[in-house]
């Protein structure tokens, strides 16, 4: 599985670091330090990144199968 | 409802006046079931209501050409500078970027201890009388202290400072711009000497916010005196009275739900949850405006240059096509953090951060010092509309002889 994260549709609610602590941190400005960011993610920490894209109120994470084609 | 504005029905529905306490819910929910979109018209420009939970989200999102030429539907003409929120685009990205450090989660959990230490000697005054008015004699003090405590200015100033914004908060909800422009100018003084005294004198900027602000560039210039003191106002204005409603529903709640209470008492670490819950089940900011600037079908609602679009917070946040049972406060709902009471897009609330740590630290010390309380018998509580506050909440706790 994938994570990724849209630098233009973050806008540093700061939600998803709060649900996935061992996954995401937060930069000095509050936003997700790993926008514009795309990776493949460890398997015991695919939940925390669905919780992490569910917590989005702007929909910027995406947790995809495959490796999104763009990133 | 037979008339129809861009095709959708008309509501006539006055979200401006005072009522009983969570009326406004009730009518905000009743809206909209009526239909997927409103042409509300009891304002001069009337505005088109998105109601439901995917279509106020999604209207936050279209800040390129939605924007904040119209910050409330209520009140469209309210001619208020206000500093980031009137700024659209990359200006207000760039001031935004000055402002987010000293909101950001780091920087708030830097102020912690004084947040505490404030909120426990604010609860001492008042303990041993067994009784008070939370509204006035607590709820509004604590986020006014904390204020002046961000821009670095003493709290022993605080007092003096609430009637100012107390009276030019009250009277611009009111539409008195006289009442409102004497106010403001002892609120301007009072920053003008503050902002000058950090110019003479500055702090570390990374810490100061004053500081920062008088040294800042964007784009090679420096933030005028005006701007600087505009912004200081905005944050004034967005974070006394809002953080006073939030504590006011919260504790109305508390008072008359003693197992929810009873759970924060018994288990304190559940205090983040149930802030994301109070902050999703009353949202104090129930709409925000936005100003369509170019024609556009937004999900089959045609909306033209010049309309006024209503992003029903309060109304995403109790749908009950996102959230079960929505009226209910449920510590465990899963998804109570998705709520938009801090709005969306650029320009979703600065002090999320700031407030969600005020109402923490309240509930933890208040219910370690005063555990049991009611509401004083006979009261009835009411909210003011536009922007929703409770004027009093008489709270009454017995005390050991």
């Amino acid at each position: 599985m994938f994570i990724a994260i849209d630098a233009g549709k973050c806008m540093g609610h700061g939600r998803c670091y709060a649900v996935a602590e061992d996954l995401l941190s937060d930069d000095d400005e509050g936003f997700v330090a790993e926008r514009g960011r795309c990776w493949e993610l460890p398997a015991d920490l695919v939940g925390q990144a669905q919780d992490a894209a569910d917590a989005c109120p702007e929909g910027a994470i995406a947790v995809t199968e495959t490796a999104p084609a763009d990133a | 409802m037979t008339q129809t504005h861009r095709g959708c029905p008309v509501a006539h529905t006055d979200f401006t006046g005072s009522a009983p306490i969570l009326e406004h819910y009730r009518m905000l929910d009743e809206d909209r079931e009526k239909a997927r979109f409103l042409f509300n018209d009891t304002t001069d420009r009337g505005f088109l209501m998105l109601q439901r939970y995917d279509d106020v989200q999604e209207g936050f999102q279209q800040h390129e050409t939605w924007t904040t030429a119209v910050r409330s539907a209520l009140r469209p003409g309210l001619g208020e500078p206000l500093l980031p929120q009137d700024l659209n685009g990359q200006p207000h990205v760039k001031l935004r970027r000055i402002l987010n450090q000293f909101f950001a989660p780091a920087a708030v959990r830097r102020m912690e201890p004084m947040a505490k230490q404030r909120c426990i000697e604010l609860i001492e005054e008042i303990e041993d009388a067994g009784s008070c008015d939370f509204v006035k004699e607590f709820a509004i003090r604590y986020p006014t202290d904390m204020f002046l405590a961000l821009l670095g200015l003493p709290v022993s100033d605080g007092e003096q400072f609430l009637e100012w914004s107390d009276d030019y908060f009250g009277a611009l909800l009111a539409g008195d711009p006289g009442r409102a422009e004497a106010a403001k100018t002892s609120i301007m003084k009072y920053f003008d000497e503050a902002v000058n005294e950090r110019r003479a004198h500055p702090r570390d900027p990374k810490e100061d916010m004053v500081t920062r602000l008088v040294q800042a560039r964007i784009d090679d210039e420096a933030l005028t005196q005006d701007e600087i003191l505009t912004i200081c106002l905005t944050l004034m204005l967005a974070g006394l009275d809002t953080t006073r409603s939030a504590l006011g529903y919260i504790y109305a709640h508390l008072a008359q739900n003693p197992a929810d209470r009873q759970a924060l008492i018994d288990d304190p670490a559940l205090i983040p949850k149930a802030v994301e819950e109070f902050l999703r089940l009353y949202p104090l900011v129930f709409q925000a405006g936005r100003e369509v600037q170019e024609p556009q079908d937004f999900n089959g609602l045609e909306v033209e240059k010049g309309d006024v679009v209503w992003l029903g917070i309060a109304q995403a946040n109790r749908d009950p096509r996102k959230f079960e049972n929505p009226d209910e406060f449920d510590i465990a709902r899963h998804n109570a953090n998705q709520h938009l009471a801090f709005g969306g897009g650029p320009h979703r609330c600065l002090g999320m951060h700031l407030a969600r740590l005020e109402l923490k630290v309240v509930l933890e010390e208040w219910h370690r010092r005063i555990p049991e309380y009611r509401i004083k018998a006979g009261t009835e509580l009411t909210e003011r509309g536009v922007q929703l506050s409770m004027s009093s909440l008489p709270l009454e706790w017995d005390v050991e002889a």
